[in-house]
């Protein structure tokens, strides 16, 4: 058995296919690669593959991570290479690494998550945007809908890591590092909504860019 | 405009925006410098539904496989991102390269299904082109149509300006490569038209003009370009073993509705089902070798990946080397760990082997057709199933531990009567008390669906002159077999709306003047016609009012033999004297034997040596 990880970008019109859909690529990818998945055990076997965390639908990424393990071992120099040829456009990896077949799984180690934000905006108040305003209360407020389906505020900052936010003239290009995995998650959603409250600005979701830039493990993982 | 960012914002709102991205492993992108021909596949369906039709992988693959050419696929967008579209201005484009399907050279719609065409019209409009021919002049791309509907290509005359008819996959590169030479030579359409209308399985709609009787019947069939050939013959591929096939399918990234690799085994039937349209249109019977499709199967899943494959053809079983196949198919699918799917069996002892072993525990339903509830009637439809045949398929079938079963029928057939329709009912509570009898006086888990459709009388085949059933009468059947089946435990009783029935029946038989109710109806805003839910019949009533169509004069009208029909001139192979021959033997209740059992000259052979002819005897 052999436990592998590899990094991969998702960029371009592939970002509209969903995590399960991505499941499925990989999937058939090593089938036409001739590379065997491990299957777990049990009445429903299944392989024994997944990212460290899922992509929403409509995100790009340049730092996916996903890790898998095969029946044989699949090392070769051109690995990345072959990989490559077998993928289609948009996906792309980057690195190929070897890991401990032991050891709890990416998922659950997964610490933080950075994003790029593109979010256009019509400065119709003309009001100015000082950025270090939000980036310094001492709570920001985001508001997310509860089990009810209510709407309750809620406050992000702890979960906020890192954050800088650039003024351009029609759009704030944001950089922010989110609390990530099973622990603790924040969605960039709930901080462009809280972005977007709090300077009162006028946007439209659907010209909303985000990319994720990397994922960050609590364990150090040699990449 | 810059289709690609405004795209981006449309994907971001609508449902399954993966449905419109292209870019799927296998799909093909080409210089636009370099190709001469650019053909947009248009499929007038959601991609779920197009990506899961050979036809398109076949086309797009022998298409693309030209340098010259280039193949790119378009299909229905769904209403949510049809409606962002248009709001928007985004015209419809191709998948591969984002292009206006404005900009093309040529567009391509196949016919599947009758109750699609209001969504070829919304395409059309989506891409910013003209509906009709007139319209569109010398300017926008040419519009073909294929597919077996076009073999009554009338309702769509003034829509497409070439119909190809017959096997498509040669003589579609052959029309692109004439186009190419063409649109080198700076000449008019017409041009091209009048080269094009003498290669077998061209058809130019408007080199030809019905002239009416004063009753609506059509008195003759003027030609207005005089060289042109006065029957239109279907283009036959005589040997589908060389046939080009797509090695390289494309593989969706979302899931279709038949998401897995498939190989057509056969084209054609030689069994002779009276109301069947494709046992006609696609005789004769062309098989591609066992060794052929062995190892088209191994490519198609080397290259995609897919967990299934499955085979296609008019009838699984009757493929010659039927046992030889399904055994070492089972092998290699168990050496690759890749299901494999058999449709339409027939249900005898081996395909009952075959079946425990690629369903083993996980049984899925079984489905038999015996189409018509008694023999009487199955002998008029020439399906030659006996009721033995259908109860030992069943025993089996329970003994072997299947508790979901399928039973298909048809109502409306020619010469129905209620005790036929009894038939059916007398063959579920059979089925039941077969199942009392094998599974004990409890029955276990069990259940039997009775499916009955609603008979369609289509073009090309002995049928084609038959009234079929008004909406009432075939409402008052449905509601005698309802009624009779309350009382049945263990049936689930299901019958298709009717009033799409009529519609299906009036494109299918229809001549030129059903285009007009057609435009309206799209016009009044019905399109996805075909899915129960969008279906609109009061729209539809309307468009046949405003345009002063009689509908019961192409549904329910019996036609006489005498009677020019609107698709005489469109040739299938088959002899119109074997089609009534044919519906004779139907009024006196009289079988035609398998022609593998020796030939019954349906004239087909005329066109092309019969290998499967009398190969029975
Ligand atoms: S010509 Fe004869 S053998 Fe050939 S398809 Fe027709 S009936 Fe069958």
């Amino acid at each position: 058995m052999h436990r592998y990880i590899i990094r991969f970008s998702k960029l371009g019109y592939i970002k509209y296919i969903s995590h399960l859909d991505l499941m499925r690529l990989f999937k058939r990818t090593f089938k036409r690669m001739g590379i065997k998945l491990e299957y777990s055990q049990g009445y429903n076997p299944h392989p024994k593959m997944g990212l460290a965390q899922p992509l929403s639908l409509g995100y790009e990424s340049s730092g996916e991570i996903l890790e898998f393990e095969t029946v044989n071992n699949i090392n070769d120099e051109n690995i990345i290479k072959t990989f490559n040829m077998a993928m289609p456009e948009g996906i792309k990896i980057i690195e190929f690494k070897e890991i401990k077949a032991e050891g709890k799984s990416l998922a659950a180690i997964t610490e933080f998550a950075e994003y790029r934000i593109k979010l256009p905006f019509k400065d119709t108040m003309n009001q100015g945007i000082e950025v270090m305003n939000f980036i310094n209360q001492s709570e920001i407020i985001s508001q997310k809908l509860n089990k009810k389906k209510e709407l309750i505020d809620l406050d992000i900052k702890s979960m906020i890591k890192e954050l800088a936010i650039n003024k351009k003239e029609d759009e704030l290009i944001i950089f922010a590092k989110l609390d990530a995995g099973s622990v603790s998650n924040l969605s960039p959603e709930l901080l462009i909504k809280a972005i977007g409250d709090y300077y009162q600005i006028e946007y439209d979701r659907s010209e909303v860019e985000i990319t994720r830039e990397a994922i960050t493990f609590t364990k150090k993982l040699q990449f | 405009m810059n289709i690609d960012s405004n795209l981006n914002k449309l994907l971001k709102i609508v449902e399954k925006p993966a449905r419109y991205i292209g870019g799927e492993f296998n799909s093909v992108k080409k210089n636009l410098e370099k190709v001469k021909t650019r053909f947009g596949f248009a499929f007038p369906d959601t991609y779920e539904i197009g990506m899961s039709f050979l036809g398109l992988q076949i086309l797009y693959g022998v298409l693309n496989r030209e340098d010259d050419i280039y193949c790119e696929r378009i299909f229905a967008p769904a209403l949510d991102m049809e409606a962002e579209m248009r709001k928007s201005g985004l015209p419809l484009f191709t998948l591969e390269s984002k292009t206006p399907i404005k900009d093309l050279d040529i567009v391509g719609f196949t016919l599947q299904y009758e109750m699609s065409y209001t969504n070829i019209l919304n395409m059309l409009d989506l891409g910013g082109i003209p509906l009709t021919k007139q319209e569109r002049g010398e300017d926008y791309p040419i519009i073909v149509a294929g597919g077996p509907c076009a073999f009554n290509p009338e309702p769509l005359a003034d829509i497409f300006d070439i119909v190809v008819i017959g096997d498509g996959e040669e003589l579609i590169v052959t029309l692109c490569k004439k186009h190419a030479e063409w649109k080198k030579s700076g000449k008019n359409k017409e041009e091209l038209y009048k080269e094009l209308c003498h290669i077998e399985g061209i058809y130019i709609p408007s080199f030809y003009e019905p002239e009416y009787n004063p009753d609506g019947t059509i008195k003759n069939i003027k030609k207005l370009y005089k060289e042109a050939p006065d029957s239109i013959k279907k283009a036959i591929i005589s040997n589908i073993d060389d046939a080009f096939f797509p090695e390289n399918a494309i593989v969706p990234f979302i899931e279709v509705i038949h998401d897995r690799s498939v190989v057509e085994t056969f084209r054609g039937c030689t069994r002779g089902c009276r109301f069947c349209q494709a046992g006609m249109i696609y005789r004769p019977v062309r098989e591609r070798s066992k060794e052929t499709i062995e190892t088209l199967a191994k490519k198609m899943l080397e290259n995609s990946g897919h967990e299934e494959l499955s085979l296609l053809s008019l009838s699984t079983s009757d493929y010659s080397q039927f046992e030889e196949l399904a055994t070492s198919l089972m092998k290699m699918c168990k050496e690759h760990n890749v299901s494999l799917s058999l449709p339409s069996l027939r249900l005898d002892s081996f395909s009952f082997k075959v079946l425990q072993e690629i369903q083993g525990y996980k049984k899925s339903g079984l489905t038999f057709a015996p189409e018509a509830g008694s023999q009487r009637l199955r002998n008029v439809v020439n399906k030659n199933i006996t009721e033995e045949n259908i109860y030992s398929s069943i025993e089996q079938a329970l003994e072997l531990g299947w508790s979901n079963l399928k039973l298909y029928f048809m109502v409306g057939l020619p010469t129905e009567t209620l005790d036929d329709l009894d038939g059916i009912v007398e063959i579920a509570k059979n089925v039941v008390d077969l199942n009392y009898k094998i599974n004990g006086r409890k029955g276990g888990r069990f259940n039997v669906t009775i499916s009955v459709s609603s008979f369609v009388p289509k073009a090309h085949t002995p049928f084609q002159w038959h009234g079929q059933d008004t909406a009432k009468e075939f409402r008052k059947k449905h509601m005698h077999l309802k009624d009779k089946f309350k009382s049945i435990r263990g049936v689930t009783f299901a019958y298709h709306r009717t009033d799409t029935t009529i519609l299906e029946a009036v494109f299918a038989r229809g001549d030129r003047n059903v285009t007009k109710p057609l435009i309206e109806a799209f016009k009044l805003g019905c399109s996805f016609d075909g899915w129960s839910e969008h279906f609109n019949n009061d729209l539809w009533l309307k468009a046949f009012e405003m345009t002063g169509t009689d509908v019961n004069f192409y549904a329910s009208r019996e036609r006489n033999y005498d009677e020019i029909l609107p698709w005489d001139h469109i040739d299938s192979g088959v002899l119109k004297e074997f089609l009534i021959k044919e519906n004779e033997k139907a009024k006196v209740e009289t079988l035609t034997d398998d022609c593998r059992l020796g030939c019954v000259d349906c004239g087909v052979s005329k066109r092309v040596k019969c290998e499967m002819g009398g190969s029975h005897a």
